[in-house]
């Protein structure tokens, strides 16, 4: 700031000796302004234009100083700030997101991972107790059907035994009635066996 | 019919005298207060509501503020944020200046050498002081080239006091002779249509050929207007950049 006070005066300075340069030049080239020269050198013009010059740029320099550049200056402070703090909001907004998804993320994978379990587990409960429903449902069929065919052979056995008999008793009937031969029971055994052997060759003929 | 450069003439407007010297307020004067009251005046306005989301005026007002805050940061560097508010001031004194300047009727007060030369002198002078009060004597190594042979050094130095000095010169100078340039330029040309026109008959279609020319002029010299203060602003900006860190 005093730098630039220093060359406010300097200047004010330099200013008031070129004013003075101007003034003693003029009269001599005073002459040669009527023949039509620029009026740029036209040096009895001068003090006015330098006085103003330097009225008009110090109350420029006033002014832009103390009203405009401050104004502009804090404009445009005020906007910077404002934008990095909505700048800092946004990042914080997008790293609170950012947080809650990877929280709702991992959740999920957990019931996923949780969900998984439970079936799996219930899924081996179930077969588990299917296979053994399955075994003693086989365990009591099979001791059925065992039962059944041990009856099965039983009432067969039983069913032959009783047909070789009555075979027996009517082939001794029938050898009394027809031939007039008497033929003892135990024979007649004989021959039923015999013949009942020689059938199933026979039916296969 | 009126010489190109009568358009430089200063007419005083109202006559005052100030300590013996001529100080009347002029044409150009006129100019130059028009000039810092309208650049004023708009730059405020634009910035009335302090807007967090500017229109297009308080957009344009930042933008020509963060250009000239630009130009110095890059140019200068932290060290030169004290002298933007003369930078900034500079820049926008001889752009509006020179804008003003292309309205018809309108006075240039940029065209005039004693003005340009005045402002490249306070810039030089100061721009020397803030060196010599940073560097002390330590300023005068400025004038001998680093790295340089030794038999070389007087003639450098010769040659760098020279160029240190040429400065004020060659900045207003720049000024002076485009704004001079271009409005005589365009007087010519526009001359030359009324004259044409002027001599009557078929002659008068003749006379859309330097009109044209004048309206390309025209656009070329919104152009230099504006890159003309760009320029004095930059070099001030760069010797300011010498003097606050000398090679």
């Amino acid at each position: 700031m005093a730098n630039s006070v220093a060359v406010k005066t300097t200047g004010l300075k330099l200013g008031a000796l070129t004013f003075g340069l101007a003034v003693m030049a003029s009269p001599a080239l005073a002459a040669g302004e009527s023949s039509g020269g620029l009026p740029q050198l036209d040096f009895t013009t001068w003090p006015t234009q330098i006085f103003w010059l330097v009225v008009s740029f110090t109350l420029a320099y006033v002014l832009m100083s103390r009203i405009v550049t401050p104004r502009i200056a804090s404009v445009l402070e005020e906007r910077h700030t404002r934008l990095e703090d909505d700048m800092e909001r946004a990042r914080q907004a997008a790293q609170e997101a950012e947080d809650m998804r990877v929280s709702f993320e991992k959740a999920l994978a957990d019931a996923r991972s949780e969900a998984a379990d439970k079936t799996r587990e219930t899924l081996a409960n179930a077969t588990q107790e299917a296979d053994k429903k399955n075994d003693a449902a086989a365990k009591r069929l099979a001791t059925k059907i065992a039962k059944a065919e041990t009856k099965i052979m039983e009432s067969r056995a039983e069913a032959l035994k009783e047909l070789d008999d009555v075979a027996s008793a009517s082939a001794v009937d029938a050898a009394a009635s027809l031939a007039g031969v008497k033929v003892t029971k135990t024979d007649a055994k004989k021959a039923v066996k015999a013949a009942a052997k020689a059938m199933p060759a026979m039916e296969q003929n | 019919m009126h010489s190109p450069v009568e358009q430089f003439t200063i007419k005083a407007l109202m006559h005052i005298e100030l300590f013996g010297y001529d100080v009347s307020f002029s044409n150009s004067a006129l100019f130059m207060m028009l000039t810092v009251i309208l650049s004023v005046a708009y730059l405020t306005y634009a910035m009335r509501n302090r807007d967090m989301v500017p229109g297009r005026l308080q957009a344009s007002a930042e933008m020509l503020y963060e250009f000239v805050s630009e130009m110095v940061r890059s140019n200068v560097g932290s060290e030169g944020r004290p002298f933007f508010p003369f930078i900034f001031t500079l820049f926008i004194f001889l752009l509006f200046g020179n804008m003003l300047g292309l309205i018809p009727y309108s006075y240039t007060f940029t065209s005039q050498i004693v003005v340009t030369f005045v402002l490249a002198a306070f810039i030089f002078v100061g721009v020397t002081l803030v060196a010599l009060i940073k560097h002390g004597m330590h300023f005068f190594s400025f004038f001998v080239p680093p790295g340089a042979p030794k038999v070389l050094i007087p003639f450098l130095i010769i040659i760098e006091v020279i160029s240190y000095f040429v400065r004020p010169v060659s900045l207003s100078v720049r000024l002076f002779a485009n704004m001079l340039a271009g409005h005589t330029m365009l007087k010519v040309f526009a001359g030359l249509a009324v004259m044409i026109t002027g001599a009557g008959g078929v002659a008068v279609a003749g006379s859309i050929l330097p009109f044209l020319a004048l309206i390309g002029l025209t656009g070329l010299e919104v152009l230099v207007a504006g890159l003309q203060a760009y320029v004095f602003t930059i070099l001030t900006c760069m010797y300011l950049n010498d003097a606050l860190h000398l090679h």
